[in-house]
């Protein structure tokens, strides 16, 4: 299992929330964009993927043209025959029915919206760059291209967000037809427009926890599965993409600040377009490269976010074997002592009052 | 004899004493010009503080005007209050002082304290306003000070710019002439005073010494006058900018001995040193043992690192003598030790300088005074940490530490310094006007709430206007009561203290608060309370945590991700856990500083 994941940085604006690497005045870029980072891919050409993923950014802002070229020359220089799962991450205000058409047609069959509420006030006040009815158009649109797998992100944590808005804009989605739900608690980040200048209205902290136990317990009663901290699916609609991430898989990030996990070795391209451009291949920073018991924790750490699943020990052992997981078991076999962790037979599961204080569980698993 | 010159400098702190010492190491030759700032200030702290710590000397051959070759010791002192012994002990080495004064900012409260140890030392005094090169430089108003606060006359004040040298030729040559040289006999028994000293691993304790009368030479036996302890000497020198070995030190100089001393306490600054032959030789007048005025606890945050922490101040002490230390056992904190020191700053130095050169992850408790507390039963006890303190019931009244304090300010700030100093407990000694712009007010207060934040405050309030200056000045009694605070429903004896019953509710209710912001969130709930006696007098809770600051995980970066857990747990290390709350080292210093 490996996967493949293109960073687009572009953005038609920036969210007031947002700090993942994007810019948004420099569009005029993206056709040399996509023959960079074609550069980039015949680095490793030949390479076979199980899942590819197109995130940024906003990967729906090149439109059908320049997509088609990107996923075709993606297709030469890569070996995409056995892939299980490629997905696009998609806006309301770029994903018209054009781009989701022509998406499809490509065999990208699985889409994610970024809706992040179905309220106008709190869209408007985040920055975000669509209202709802963008947003449900969008959904439409997804459906009849053929999409059936259609994943929705949801902030919590928007300014003036409430349980009653947070409960409609889910009930609203989940009747929809969406099957997939990333829900992810805003938080102030250095660098943000919300850092220089906090909204009033921002929920704080226990409002957050009570908005995100809110969204989950909604989902779950529309039949859908807490399966990640921040993910919850219909079952069998989990994301393969970033389920790899989380299992300790291997997968290539292409485009700048894309993260990569090749053998062992972990390393990202800067977060820096213009050098990006002048050379894919000379900016890579933070190669890390862990011995095996370190590497064990950090996987156990990642397995953990999986609710569901959680840490089987006979995978690690196989994985790793028995003298690098000593600690990996040691140090989890503690916590079930303090009841952060169940364990039963083979296998550690987060316990779910520990979810959205998993941090304090997990600096004890990393060893 | 008659071409020595032992002088000091003595400045208020920041008004360019150190910056002078070094124009001069450079006009004399001794160093090249830019080699290194500020020679006489070897610890890193010191720099950084801009403040010297301990007396340092150098000897610097100067060929005056007059043609002829002359020796002059310049001996530095500390600048600060909690080191006025040092200071004087300093002075007593020499027969004349340069009193520097910033040219912009005028006599302070330390310029009159230094100046009035030099005269009460009997020295000459050579009155020097610095810093005449900045725009703001008020010469007139400085020379009036020197002389209506200090009776300096007006026609002996120098001029100078020690950061572009200005005026230091002249001063090199008032120091020949307005010096007096030393007097003393070499023909007479030895009699020495040690002004200082270091600690060498290899060579042991290497007193600084300033000789009158007697010469000394390796081999001498000599006696210390406070315990009558003898030594041989191997060694004797002057200080050149390392140790120059000589032949002999005699009457007039200054210089150090090496004598195989290994413990540290046997050397104390103010002592003198005779020929064992002559123990009848009177001791220089003035000697005492530094007293500790301020203490705390510390701790290590491990444990188990204790024996470590131990090694620590043992090698500390060697460097430093006037620290004091001895176990001490908290119900909350575990084994550590109770520390004594000579005043705040010497704390603050102190214990900043155990974490960094002698690598100790440690916290400190609340500074705490020296109280004497007489019981019913007519006993007294002087207890210098409030978790000894016996049950309200057993005591009849406690007495605390007061200080008579001299702050000089400005006329238009006299009211905001009074209302702080009568809000601090001060009780109003005197007002003197020694011009038209400035006040001179004088406290009694206690040296309780001069080790919390008085200084801090006195400089807000007066716009960083107001200097002070103080000396111990007996006890007197106070309402006092103990307060205890309660993490989690348990006690916690390194946080207990003494404060005034009236405004104590107020005080707790802020200390409470203050903790509650510096307690991280846990993940159950966590009472905090003050109490006096079973009265609990204030309350706050620590809600538990219900969701991380850093949930998400996107993106595949779990390096990032992994790095920031590293982060977090490395923090968690700093935390000392007391019951089951993970307290951090913060904690428990920054309780001393609370609003009213």
């Amino acid at each position: 299992m490996r996967g493949l994941y293109i960073h687009i940085p572009f953005c038609v604006s920036k969210c007031f929330y947002c700090d993942f690497y994007s810019v948004s005045e420099k569009l005029g870029l993206m056709d040399e964009y996509i023959d960079v980072l074609l550069a980039e891919a015949d680095s490793c050409r030949g390479m076979d993927f199980s899942t590819l993923y197109l995130g940024g950014g906003t990967p729906s802002i090149l439109g059908a043209e320049r997509l088609e070229k990107l996923v075709i020359g993606l297709r030469r220089r890569f070996d995409l025959h056995d892939l299980q799962e490629s997905t696009i991450e998609v806006n309301p205000e770029s994903a018209g029915i054009d781009l989701l058409a022509t998406a499809y047609r490509l065999g990208i069959g699985r889409v994610s919206i970024g809706i992040q509420s179905l309220n106008d006030g709190e869209l408007k006040k985040s920055g975000r760059a669509h209202n709802r009815r963008q947003a449900l158009e969008t959904i439409d649109s997804a459906l009849s291209s053929g999409y059936r797998n259609i994943s929705a992100d949801i902030m919590i944590g928007l300014p003036g967000q409430t349980a009653q808005s947070l409960g409609e804009t889910l009930s609203v989605l989940t009747g929809a037809g969406i099957n997939h739900v990333s829900a992810y608690c805003l938080s102030v980040e250095e660098g943000t427009a919300f850092y220089r200048c906090p909204p009033p209205d921002l929920p704080g902290e226990d409002e957050q926890a009570s908005l995100f136990e809110y969204a989950v317990d909604i989902l779950k009663t529309h039949g859908f599965v807490h399966y990640e901290i921040s993910n919850l699916a219909r079952p069998g609609s989990e994301c393969l993409h970033n389920l790899n991430y989380w299992r300790g898989g291997e997968y290539l990030g292409l485009g700048p600040a894309a993260a990569s996990h090749i053998s062992g070795t972990r390393f990202r391209n800067s977060p820096n377009l213009e050098r990006y451009l002048v050379d894919p291949l000379s900016d890579r920073e933070g190669e890390e490269h862990l011995e095996d018991a370190s590497k064990a924790g950090e996987e156990a750490m990642l397995r953990l976010r999986l609710v569901q699943e959680g840490l089987d020990m006979q995978k690690m052992n196989n994985k790793y074997g028995r003298n690098a997981i000593e600690g990996v078991e040691a140090r989890p076999n503690k916590l079930v002592g303090r009841r952060s962790l169940a364990r039963e037979g083979d296998v550690f599961r987060l316990q779910p009052a520990y979810v959205l204080i998993s941090n304090s569980v997990f600096i004890d698993v990393i060893g | 004899m008659n071409n020595i010159r032992n002088f000091s400098i003595i400045a208020h702190i920041d008004h360019g004493k150190s910056t002078l010492a070094d124009r001069i190491l450079e006009m004399t030759g001794m160093v090249r010009k830019t080699s290194m700032d500020q020679m006489l200030d070897n610890m890193d702290l010191e720099r950084e503080r801009g403040i010297t710590i301990k007396a340092k000397a150098v000897r610097i051959p100067y060929r005056a005007v007059d043609g002829k070759e002359y020796i002059l010791n310049l001996i530095d002192t500390p600048g600060h209050v909690d080191f006025s012994y040092e200071v004087s002990r300093s002075l007593k080495a020499c027969e004349g002082a340069v009193l520097l004064v910033d040219a912009t900012q005028g006599v302070e409260a330390q310029t009159i304290a230094n100046a009035n140890l030099a005269i009460d030392a009997g020295l000459k005094i050579i009155p020097v306003i610095n810093k005449i090169d900045l725009p703001g430089a008020m010469l007139d108003d400085c020379a009036l000070q020197l002389y209506t606060m200090l009776g300096l006359s007006i026609e002996d004040i120098l001029h100078v710019s020690a950061k572009d040298g200005r005026g230091v030729a002249d001063l090199l040559e008032a120091i020949v002439e307005r010096i007096p040289s030393p007097s003393g006999e070499a023909s007479d028994p030895l009699k020495c005073l040690i002004f200082d000293s270091f600690f060498d691993p290899y060579r042991g304790v290497i007193p600084h010494l300033r000789v009158f009368s007697g010469r000394i030479v390796a081999g001498d036996k000599i006696m210390l006058k406070s315990s009558g302890r003898i030594f041989e000497i191997e060694e004797v020198g002057y200080f050149s900018l390392g140790l120059a070995q000589s032949e002999q030190l005699q009457a007039g100089e200054v210089g150090y001995a090496v004598a195989l001393i290994r413990n540290a306490g046997e050397i104390h600054v103010g002592d003198t040193v005779v020929a064992a032959d002559h123990p009848e030789v009177a001791a220089v007048p003035g000697f005492r043992l530094s007293q500790s005025m301020v203490y705390c606890g510390i701790y290590p945050i491990i444990t188990s690192d204790y024996a470590k922490l131990g090694a620590a101040l043992d090698k500390f002490k060697l460097n430093d003598s006037s620290v004091v230390f001895e176990k001490e056992n908290s119900a909350a904190l575990g084994y550590g030790y109770r520390m004594g020191f000579l005043g705040m700053l010497h704390m603050e130095i102190a214990l900043e300088r155990l974490k960094r050169e002698y690598e100790q992850d440690i916290i400190a408790t609340m500074p705490s005074v020296i109280y004497r507390v007489i019981c019913k039963d007519g006993e007294v006890l002087m207890l210098d940490n409030p978790s000894k303190f016996p049950p309200e019931g057993q005591i009849d009244r406690i007495e605390e530490p007061v200080i008579r304090t001299r702050i000089i300010v400005p006329s238009d700030y006299v009211g905001p310094c009074m209302e702080l100093s009568d809000a601090k407990r001060g009780v109003l000694a005197g007002i003197e006007h020694p011009d038209d712009k400035r006040a001179i007010l004088v406290y009694d207060l206690p040296l309780a709430e001069m080790i919390t934040d008085f200084y801090d405050r006195l400089k807000s309030v007066s716009r960083g206007y107001a200097s002070m200056d103080y000396e111990m000045n007996g006890y007197r009694t106070g309402d006092l009561v103990k307060v205890d605070i309660l993490v989690n429903n348990g006690p916690v004896d390194a946080l207990s203290y003494i404060a005034p019953r009236e405004g104590a509710a107020t005080r707790g209710r802020a200390l409470i608060h203050k903790l509650s912001k510096t307690i991280p969130k846990h993940l159950f709930k966590i009472p905090l309370q003050a109490a006096i006696g079973s009265q609990i007098i204030a309350r706050e809770d620590i809600f538990p945590r219900r969701k991380d600051v850093l949930a998400k995980c996107y993106g595949g970066d779990i390096t990032r991700k992994r790095k920031l857990l590293e982060k977090q747990k490395e923090g968690k290390k700093k935390m000392k856990m007391v019951g089951f709350v993970e307290v951090p080292q913060e904690a428990f210093l920054s309780l001393m500083k609370i609003e009213d």
